[in-house]
């Protein structure tokens, strides 16, 4: 058993020869905030994007546990316990709130084959505890009052958090969240932050994406700075900021918003 | 109870009483709209739940009723023998025949179900295996014989398809409260968001085909008894698009709106039919108006279906 959780060696991904990662390398320890900075158009999604299996990349291995997962499904990669939320807000909008949540459930649920059509007292429990489990997550974050509001009329900052809260009904080892306070006003981001921490006291490893700095800074112990898909440095936030080599690449590169 | 479970007991006891008022011509349109209704429902299940723009349902609705119709002219089998093969061969012709097409998407899928649908209808019409009958498909197909009492009153019928409607609803209402049926609306909703979640899509998808043609071949067994004859133009490719148009017209994963929708589809046609082809007209004007003004349908589905200890606050 390796003592890291998920180890990124040496990956590369190539899009019809535009190199979007560059022999990458970074390790997560279990139980870390750990931060990915980078200017836009770094590679950043990209990454998250091949260790959930969105993207195969072509060179490198994707170590969780130690094993290679690189390849793998999305949704088997969500079954070992890696669960994501989108830069792009991505609710089923027209169902409720407590619906989302409840898809959190899916691989949680022990509904057996037949249970689709034919349902038996274990079918019943199941639905009940998970139904239940779907509560204490809504609880946990403030969305007991949605329970039945659909998911896309709610505001930016409470689709946020439905879709953590969806992805921590899964009971994750590790979350992974890209740019989870885009879109937030200063208060959101603040409760986002509280929100986060809490996350990790539940023994949840965190692996995230973000352009506020201050956030970044005072949450993650551990970053990586990426530029051109490549590594600049990577270090805890004291010396990540004093690194000559990643003021260059912010104040290189002033592109507008992805 | 739900809202969902009060409109289906509500529908089945108008649908329970009204053979008593009604006279054999119009208990026999009571009847198609029943079987029709099933259709209805287990194309739902794989348009409306999971999204697969199938357009090929007629095949496997006329696969159930020619599996009945030819064990049971051909090889002797009395038709209560018929009724698990009628629901079985449906099922694997449906998992075999989009098994490799299930990962294409809207408007690609869909091409490829009408296919399987002209393929099987060139299958009925050629006569392949010598059993299928031809353009002029299969006569004199039993009646149930059960206990020894021949169920051969159209009221049987009536009643046949009746239950056979019951066992549909209870189990789209087994498989909306399951995670099967939300992994449908899942991945209906957003595929991305679906499979990130840990749902295997192809999976799902063909669950929704397996379930929705094994249904749509039990309202095709039923079908070809209460006509005791089948033949190749009832499960044409304009058949399926009824049964598409249905659900959309009505409204997708709505169980009032399908019901509607087989309604207006099925049941006005014959009400209206001293008004010969006008009709159709009508209905085309009606289709579209719909799709203008009701882009969800005519009862558009409603979601929010959580156990009542969850509502609080506002709602």
């Amino acid at each position: 058993m390796s003592q890291y959780l998920l180890e990124i060696k040496n990956v590369s991904k190539f899009f019809s020869g535009l190199t979007a990662i560059d022999a990458l390398n970074l390790k997560v320890k279990k139980g870390q905030i750990y931060g990915i900075i980078g200017p836009n158009g770094a590679g950043k999604t990209t990454l998250f994007n091949c260790i959930t299996g969105i993207y195969t990349p072509e060179e490198g291995e994707i170590l969780w546990h130690g094993k290679d997962i690189k390849g793998t499904a999305p949704h088997k990669i969500a079954g070992l316990g890696i669960l994501r939320t989108f830069q792009t807000i991505r609710l089923f909008a027209e169902m409720s709130v407590a619906e989302n949540i409840m898809s959190g459930r899916h691989i949680k649920s022990k509904q057996k084959w037949y249970n689709g059509i034919i349902p038996t007292p274990a079918y019943y429990k199941d639905e009940k505890y998970n139904w239940g489990k779907v509560g204490e997550y809504m609880e946990l974050f403030g969305l007991s009052e949605y329970a039945t509001t659909p998911a896309g009329d709610l505001s930016y900052g409470v689709q946020r958090k439905i879709e953590m809260a969806r992805a921590l009904a899964a009971e994750p080892e590790l979350l992974i969240l890209d740019e989870p306070a885009a879109g937030l006003n200063e208060n959101e981001t603040k409760e986002l932050a509280d929100i986060i921490k809490k996350v990790q006291a539940m023994g949840v490893t965190i692996m995230m994406i973000e352009h506020d700095m201050d956030m970044i800074m005072s949450l993650c112990e551990y970053m990586t700075v990426i530029n051109f898909g490549a590594w600049i440095c990577d270090g805890v936030a004291a010396d990540v900021q004093d690194n000559p080599a990643v003021i260059e690449a912010y104040i290189g590169s002033e592109d507008e918003d992805e | 109870m739900n809202k969902t479970t009060i409109i289906s007991l509500g529908f089945l006891l108008v649908m329970g009483v009204f053979p008593f008022f009604a006279d054999s011509a119009w208990l026999a349109v009571g009847t198609t709209f029943l079987v029709f209704s099933v259709v209805a429902f287990s194309q739902d299940i794989i348009l409306g739940r999971a999204g697969a723009f199938h357009m090929g349902h007629a095949a496997f609705f006329g696969l159930g009723a020619y599996t009945t119709a030819i064990l049971n002219t051909h090889f002797g089998w009395p038709i209560l023998a018929t009724w698990a093969p009628a629901v079985i061969i449906p099922m694997v012709v449906a998992l075999i025949t989009t098994a490799p097409i299930i990962h294409l998407r809207g408007d690609y899928l869909l091409v490829t179900t009408i296919g399987i649908n002209i393929i099987f209808l060139q299958v009925l019409e050629n006569d392949l295996f010598g059993i299928t009958g031809g353009p002029n498909g299969i006569f004199g197909i039993d009646v149930v014989k059960i206990f020894g009492y021949e169920l051969f009153e159209q009221i049987h019928m009536y009643f046949m398809a009746f239950i056979l409607l019951g066992i549909t609803l209870f189990i789209m209402k087994t498989l909306d409260g399951s995670k099967f049926g939300r992994a449908m609306f899942y991945i209906n909703k957003d595929d991305v968001a679906a499979q990130s979640m840990g749902i295997d899509l192809r999976y799902y998808k063909l669950y929704a085909f397996a379930i929705g043609a094994g249904l749509a071949g039990a309202a095709g067994s039923m079908f070809a008894v209460q006509y005791s004859a089948v033949s190749p133009e009832a499960f044409d490719v304009l058949q399926s698009i009824m049964f598409f148009t249905i659900v959309l017209v009505g409204g997708s994963a709505s169980l009032p709106g399908v019901l509607l929708g087989t309604f207006v589809m099925f049941v006005l046609p014959e009400i209206f039919r001293e008004f010969e082809t006008a009709r159709y007209l009508v209905f085309g004007l009606a289709m579209i108006l719909t799709m203008i003004l009701r882009p969800r349908g005519i009862w558009p589905a409603k979601f929010g279906n959580i156990p009542a200890f969850l509502k609080k606050g506002k709602k």
